[in-house]
């Protein structure tokens, strides 16, 4: 097996709305190494292969030749890891990893081991381990409250006051907040060597796995790596989203007790005066939840690994579903940020951020990248996209994913891979080769 | 039956956590100005309808006594009766508009057409109070700490600070859009204001804080009265006391209003930009001239000075002082630009209201001490004058066919009066031009117990261009910005009349106009803000929503919109 990579083949499968990306490396004629990143969706396209996420850890198994080396899991979201769940995820299993790299908030060892009970001063505290144990205890917290929206969603969609755009927004974060166990605990489980839960600036593991590849972490950052970018505390989120899991996990119930049984009037005798206001009440509640909801999907982005691969000077950029807020510590207040723009400034390869959404393709980064082209040309940058439209944000708001004033950009100034573009069932995967 | 003109009720002083030596929740009777009520209570302002569409309940609608309401005698009588909560929000809310009418001297309408605020006490278990223009509502939410219910329709300052939101809302709509950093602060920090004042001003509250632990025969040592010391025992007890169980955002809010140490730089720096930090500063500033005030009330000449003070005496100064300065605040709403208010706007519009009606100021030495603690964070009055106070017009209007009867009331007759000086108001000939109101008002001085006559009109102009258009207003494309963005361009005055219809002032934010350098460098300022924000993309939702607001202050800080797509 020769010292270095001689190509890469990078292969984006159409998971639907969902991320599914296997890097294949090839030394010489026969030899390969095949890092897969995330696997999952939420919503599969009607281009997808007719066994859905079976058939695409089948059509895994066997481009990769039956062995996986390195599995990344960018972040915990469902349409990132559900695949690894299920049957999909024993196929996944059986290819026997060699090593799981995710992101920091993953690590087991700094989960809180209880819930509820929560030191007073959580998150305000001075740091190290028990600011990380809140922070994942917070993560934990937005799941039970994505459960809790999903349980009530009959109750909102039976509502004729609740927005039709907000239902199903509502449904569609909800289900893709919830925490998905089973492709979680498989994770923790599938690789050989012992798991690598990594943060920026962390050096990986993979030499022997990957030789003459370079991998670089550039997110997420530590607690106190954002410290830096934040520059004074002034919110205690732990205790905000604490008390949202407990109070809208209360809503859970078909219909949860009222607050004060003694005084709740019949259905049939709610004054006529007061009928017409309760649509705007229920209108405004679930509004509420939604923007809730929203929060904490975006929080949960933002604890996506950004991983670039390095082959000489070809650079491959694989930022998962990190928004800006993850970004900015590579960006602009690393120490060595100046160098890191530089180099990505380079890149050959861009996976874009999250399914094409307005706020996870940085604009200083866009800008920078050297190797867009108005026109095909040797060497321009090749983009991919594995999205489908209408599931995600609204037109009208300008939130669409994928944004549409983004693919546009996309595809007048790189070579755009778009799932969306697949309209075969039997061919569902965008390909692109880069010689070393 | 005589008729009543109050009617007393019982409103919790601050929130359940501010309670009396033996645990009984603190209460005070407050004056609410008496009118016929139905059931609910709903009275001509306000209608309240419990509804809580999480648990999907409609509770029973609270009855009302013709006359005063009792004290609760227990605390179970303010906790799990929800007709003392409908009560409770009634009570604040009628309370805190009585405020507004009685500083501006006129009938004060809320923003939309209807003349009832509809309030909803119970309305979702979420952690989240606001006011919704398009429900018309004030909603508060309810959430459980350790499985008990918290409820934010009974915190005194959560029920003002929404109430004033509605009421700054009907005054100036404008202030709701997007302009400045210093506008998208201005409503939580107007809020702010007005909430803490109006707890403030309550004797109860202020007894328990002053005396704490050093009341003896009635008196407290002099040393307890020093800025320092009202600063510990009033503003940070006050936000210790409310900690226990209100929701932690508000409190923070407080806390860190008092705690920001004065600094001429500080809305300069990054993390002012953001509107809830920024809104702080002007929190911050008020409460320091409050304090100073106060102070200035207690003092005494050093021959004379003893050295224990009487509590009653601490007392009385400090909600007088703090009603006056509340009453400051509010009337200087009236001389506010219509649009585009700045800190600094704010500022010569309390000094000039103010001295209008209150010619002399050495009873609390307020207005000096407002320009002082104001220039320790770096606001300036905006009228660049030595007092602060904008400067009084010097132009005698063209008034041939204006009917002076009706431009106290008519704004088609105060359109005629603009459209009759093109020149000598700060008006962009050319632009669309509408006066979107005319009020009256009649304040009584102190001084000489006159009153004083006048009237209020708002005056917008709206022209609507395209980026590579804006050199005609003298000003800069922002970086990056494509040349065929629409940009709406707003400006306005306000005209304050006198009893006469002879024009006193005119407080504007013009369009900008290449020849006044001062007025294109802020309009530039707004653009880069506003293009920063993201205001200008499609779809960008330009009604600041405080409903967002308000969960971003308790949860995660916002960022730049200036990366996304």
């Amino acid at each position: 097996m020769s010292a270095a990579p001689g190509r890469a083949r990078i292969r984006s499968y159409n998971v639907g709305f969902g991320d599914c990306f296997l890097l294949t490396f090839f030394y010489g004629e026969d030899e390969t190494r095949n890092v897969l990143i995330d696997f999952g969706s939420t919503k599969t396209s009607s281009f997808g292969p007719a066994g859905g996420l079976l058939d695409i850890a089948e059509k895994i198994r066997d481009d990769s030749g039956g062995k996986l080396d390195v599995v990344v899991a960018t972040h915990r979201h469902a349409d990132h890891i559900s695949g690894f769940g299920g049957e999909p995820g024993k196929v996944i299993a059986a290819l026997e990893p060699e090593i799981v790299v995710q992101p920091w908030t993953e690590d087991p060892e700094i989960a809180p081991k209880a819930r509820a009970p929560r030191p007073a001063t959580g998150g305000r505290g001075a740091g190290g381990a028990p600011r990380a144990a809140a922070h994942l205890a917070r993560l934990e917290d937005m799941h039970a409250i994505a459960a809790a929206v999903h349980a009530q969603m009959p109750r909102l969609e039976a509502s004729t006051s609740v927005r039709k755009t907000v239902r199903e927004q509502l449904a569609f974060l909800g289900e893709t907040n919830i925490k998905n166990e089973p492709a979680v605990r498989n994770l923790m489980e599938m690789g050989k060597r012992p798991a690598v839960y990594a943060s920026f600036g962390a050096e990986l593991p993979l030499a022997d796995l990957l030789p003459g590849v370079r991998v670089d972490v550039l997110g997420p950052p530590t607690l106190e790596q954002s410290d830096a970018i934040r520059t004074e505390r002034h919110t205690d989120p732990d205790e905000f989203w604490h008390l949202a899991a407990a109070t809208i996990a209360a809503g859970d119930a078909e219909r949860p007790e009222p607050l004060f049984p003694d005084a709740a009037v019949d259905r049939d005798s709610i004054p006529q005066e007061a009928r017409w206001v309760i649509p705007e009440i229920e209108r405004l509640r679930s509004e509420e939840l939604l923007s809730i909801v929203r929060m904490l999907d975006g929080v949960l982005n933002n604890t996506s690994l950004i991983l670039l691969f390095e082959v000489g000077d070809t650079r491959l950029l694989f930022p998962g579903d990190a928004q800006i807020e993850n970004w900015s510590y590579a960006l602009f207040a690393a120490p060595n940020h100046a160098e890191i723009r530089e180099r990505l400034a380079t890149a050959s390869f861009y996976k874009v951020g999250h399914h094409g959404s307005l706020n996870a393709t940085p604009k200083t980064l866009w800008n920078a990248f050297e190797r867009r082209a108005p026109a095909p040309e040797p060497g321009r940058l090749t983009t991919m996209v594995s999205t489908l439209a209408g599931k995600h944000g609204s037109v009208d708001r300008g939130t669409e994913v994928p944004r549409k004033t983004l693919l546009a950009e996309l595809a007048a100034h790189s070579e755009l891979h778009d799932t969306e573009t697949l309209r075969s069932r039997r061919t569902f995967w965008n390909d692109a080769l880069f010689d070393f | 039956m005589p008729e009543l003109r109050t009617r007393r009720m019982p409103v919790l002083v601050q929130d359940c956590g501010i309670r009396r030596d033996d645990g009984l929740i603190l209460t005070a009777a407050v004056q609410v100005p008496w009118e016929h009520l139905l059931d609910g209570p709903t009275g001509h302002r306000v209608q309240l309808v419990d509804y809580d569409a999480t648990t999907d309940t409609m509770y029973r609608a609270a009855r009302m006594p013709d006359g005063d309401v009792p004290e609760p005698t227990d605390n179970d009588q303010i906790l799990t009766d929800p007709a003392f909560h409908a009560r409770n929000v009634y009570a604040l809310v009628m309370r805190t508009l009585a405020r507004f009418e009685y500083a501006l001297g006129r009938r004060v309408s809320w923003y939309f057409r209807g003349h009832q605020l509809k309030v909803v006490p119970h309305a979702f278990e979420q952690m989240n109070a606001f006011y919704s223009r398009e429900a018309e509502a004030l909603v508060f939410g309810y959430y459980r700490r350790d499985g008990e219910p918290a409820f934010m329709c009974l915190s005194h300052d959560i029920v003002v600070h929404e109430t004033a939101h509605a009421l700054l809302d009907g005054l100036r709509s404008r202030f709701m859009a997007p302009s400045s950093a210093d506008q998208a602060a201005f409503h939580e920090g107007f809020a702010d204001i007005v909430a803490l004042l109006s707890v403030l001003s309550l004797p109860d509250v202020l007894r328990l804080l002053v005396s704490r632990d050093q009341e003896q025969d009635g008196t407290i040592p002099r040393e307890a009265v020093s800025v320092q010391s009202l600063k510990d025992s009033v503003l940070f007890g006050l936000a210790d006391e409310m900690d226990s169980e209100s929701g932690a955002a508000r409190v923070n809010a407080l806390r860190r209003s008092v705690l920001l140490e004065p600094d001429p730089g500080i809305l300069d720096r990054i993390e002012f930009g953001e509107p809830h930090r920024r809104g702080e500063v002007l929190v911050a500033a008020t409460m320091r001239a409050f304090l100073d005030a106060w102070i200035h009330r207690i003092e005494a000449p050093e021959a004379t000075r003893t050295e224990r003070v009487e509590v009653r005496r601490v007392v009385d100064e400090g909600t007088d002082v703090a009603s006056t300065l509340l009453t400051m605040a509010i009337r200087a709403l009236d001389y506010t630009p219509p649009i585009h208010l700045e800190f600094g706007d704010f500022l010569s519009a309390m000094l000039t209201a103010d001295s209008e009606v209150r010619a002399d100021d050495t009873r609390y030495g307020l207005r000096s001490g407002l320009l002082e603690r104001f220039a320790d964070y770096g606001i300036a009055p905006a009228s660049g004058t030595e007092d602060g106070s904008w400067k009084p017009s010097d132009h005698p209007l063209a008034s041939e066919g204006v009917r002076f009867g009706s431009l106290q009331t008519d704004a088609v007759e105060m359109f005629r009066l603009v459209w009759a000086n093109p020149d000598k108001l700060s008006l962009t000939p050319t632009a669309y031009t509408r006066i979107a109101s005319v009020r009256p008002c009649i304040r009584t001085s102190p001084d000489d117990g006159l009153p004083l006559r006048e009237t209020v009109a708002e005056c917008l102009q709206y022209v609507k261009l395209f980026a590579a258009e804006l050199g005609a207003y003298g000003l800069e494309k922002p970086l990056g910005m494509p040349d065929d963005t629409e940009i709406p361009l707003e400006g306005g005055s306000t005209l304050i009349l006198d009893d006469y219809g002879r024009l006193k002032y005119e407080v504007h934010n013009r369009l900008p106009d290449p020849e006044r350098s001062r007025d294109v460098a802020k309009a530039q300022k707004r653009l880069e803000y506003l293009w920063e924000q993201g205001h200008f993309q499609k779809g960008a939702s330009f009604a600041a929503r405080l409903a967002t607001m308000h969960r971003l202050r308790a949860s995660e800080p916002s960022v730049s919109r200036a990366e996304s797509w």
